[in-house]
């Protein structure tokens, strides 16, 4: 087991590596002089060499990229342009709200998508089965955006449940800072909630067919314990792969939703800094919320061999 | 036997009426528009939905109904390009690196790795936010994105085939390898590389709007969806029809090519039904 999961992250670091070239290279894909770009047109030739300079960007660029690597390896993401503060600092104040929103979002969408999934596959081909696959396409094809802003219309201003300006963070006051969530990650959520239900359904009718869970109902076991004890331990293993990559969906969905009821998140901050033109922001921003994707889908992948003993730890 | 059993399907017929809709509405927008989609009109600022404005005005005047007919040519512009330039990298990267395998294809599959260890809509924020935002930009972007898929799914399939004897025996006639490549393997693969074109167009009509939405996507004026929800942001409290339209117009364009993304996979990918 410690040998798998010590793999596992040895086998990280090349991607690790890739992923912060290309986030390094993003900045290199500026057109013309990013310095004169980040400074825009009224700067002087002086300020434009300070800026080159301070950025690294008078170096050859193989130096640049160890450089910055060997930075980002002492947990220094550059500082900010606009602010002038370290990166990292302003990231490790926003990232909690980011968090709280992907994780509610998380937990209302498997709070939808196991029991529809699981129900919609024990009533297969029914009606109720049809009524769960309209329901599941749309939720795929609504821009979940739009849904947050007919959400903030409804909820918040016409009928006043729900804050529409403000925030207060959960850490704080768990309760008020929950009513300033519920609408974002619920918006968040939908389409993961979607994605995730019909994997489920499609797999536990995978499941559903075989012999063992035949042999469980011949037992004479309760049809409540044939699918949740039996059949949905197997279908669930699938269905955790979709969760780790959906959570993807929700870290990038998260820079709209923020942006839409003015979440000060890591999104917000990300979409704020690219008007500004603060790129180091924006590097540091993307990379550290690709890092935690990648982190995400590594435990993922260490967490699928419960639900599927058969994958080997070797 | 493919098209009787897609015809068949009731779902994906649905899906392209909607589809086919949402093509004339682009095709024919100067004929439906009641109005031009960039005409100021300060005397009639942010107005309900009336008999001359279908679906009101914005708050610089400009008729909604013929910005959102309007706006179905940028999502169909976007979405369209950037899952072409998808497949043509993704084929042209995966079928190479499969076939030759070695250092080349660990290191480029490796990148492609990296590429999906991106929130997509994500990777496209960072791309439009150093080039700028444009629509070719976008298409390059959301292109970028979405290569990877494209790779795997031939890389997968190049490998299973090439061991295959009547590759071999091609090989043994002395037949070149991009000859290979495009008569053997690669028709070998179009099933899968449909099905994942299909649903790119979905993703890529809604990660448009999302990047339109931000301010990343097609520049103001511009009539596409996710300019006008973001117009429409600032002016709900006044106006909220404004709103709705343009939301339900990608909804309508997503859910069409999602209802024959499903449809094809059912009947292009029996194990999955």
């Amino acid at each position: 087991m410690l040998k798998f999961v010590l793999k596992r992250i040895i086998y990280l670091i090349p991607t690790l590596v890739l992923v912060a070239a290309l986030v390094f290279l993003l900045i290199h894909m500026i057109p013309g002089d990013p310095a004169a770009v980040i400074l825009g047109p009224d700067a002087t030739a002086e300020d434009v060499a300070s800026v080159r300079q301070a950025l690294g960007l008078d170096r050859p660029l193989y130096e640049q990229f160890v450089v910055w690597l060997g930075n980002l390896a002492h947990g220094d993401f550059g500082v900010s342009i606009h602010s002038k503060r370290p990166v990292i600092d302003s990231i490790g104040e926003r990232f909690p709200v980011t968090l709280c929103l992907t994780t509610l979002a998380l937990i209302f969408a498997l709070v939808v998508a196991l029991p529809s999934g699981v129900l919609a596959a024990v009533y297969h081909n029914t009606n109720k089965d049809y009524l769960f696959m309209i329901g599941t396409i749309l939720g795929v094809s609504v821009p979940g955006f739009w849904l947050g802003l007919m959400a903030l219309l409804v909820f918040s201003v016409n009928l006043g449940w729900f804050p529409s300006t403000g925030f207060v963070a959960m850490w704080e006051e768990f309760w008020e800072g929950l009513r300033y969530m519920i609408l974002p990650a619920i918006t968040l959520g939908l389409f993961m909630a979607a994605v995730v239900a019909r994997m489920v359904r499609s797999s536990m009718l995978e499941v559903l067919r075989l012999e063992y869970v035949t042999h469980a109902r011949a037992k004479g076991l309760s049809e409540w314990k044939v699918i949740t004890k039996h059949a949905l331990k197997n279908a669930f293993a699938p269905t955790l792969t979709t969760i780790g990559i959906q959570y993807g969906m929700l870290l990038g969905g998260a820079v709209v939703t923020e942006t839409v009821f003015s979440l000060p998140g890591l999104g917000k901050y990300l979409v704020v800094s690219i008007y500004m033109r603060d790129y180091p922001v924006v590097q540091g921003c993307i990379l550290f919320i690709a890092l935690v994707y990648v982190f995400i889908n590594t435990i993922v992948d260490l967490l699928y061999g419960y639900f599927d003993p058969r994958v080997q730890y070797s | 036997m493919f098209w009787k059993k897609f015809l068949h399907n009731p779902i994906g017929m649905i899906g392209v009426v909607v589809i086919t809709l949402n093509i004339l509405m682009a095709a024919f927008a100067p004929v439906l528009a009641t109005h031009n989609p960039l005409t100021i009109n300060v005397a009639q600022q942010s107005e309900e939905p009336s008999a001359q404005h279908w679906f009101g005005t914005d708050e610089f005047g400009r008729d909604i109904y013929s910005r959102v007919i309007y706006g179905s040519r940028i999502s169909l512009y976007i979405s369209l390009f950037s899952v072409l330039v998808a497949t043509f990298l993704g084929v042209a990267i995966g079928a190479t690196s499969g076939y030759y395998g070695g250092w080349m294809d660990n290191l480029i599959m490796r990148v492609m790795d990296a590429i999906m260890s991106f929130p997509a809509i994500l990777l496209a924020i960072g791309i439009l936010a150093v080039l700028g935002p444009n629509l070719s930009n976008v298409v390059l972007a959301l292109g970028i994105v979405y290569t990877p898929r494209f790779a795997r799914i031939v890389r997968g399939s190049v490998l299973s085939l090439k061991e295959k004897e009547f590759v071999e025996a091609s090989k043994a006639i002395g037949n070149g390898d991009a000859y290979i490549i495009f008569r053997h393997i690669l028709p070998n693969c179009t099933a899968p590389l449909i099905v994942q074109a299909t649903a790119s167009l979905a993703y890529a009509i809604l990660a448009e709007s999302m990047l339109s939405f931000l301010g990343l996507g097609a520049p103001p004026p511009a009539p596409s969806w996710g300019n006008i929800l973001s117009d429409a942001r600032n002016f709900m409290m006044d106006n909220a029809m404004m709103t709705v339209f343009p939301g339900l117009a990608i909804t309508l364009a997503v859910l069409g090519f999602n209802l024959v993304g499903d449809a094809l996979r059912d009947v292009l990918d029996p194990r999955l039904k």
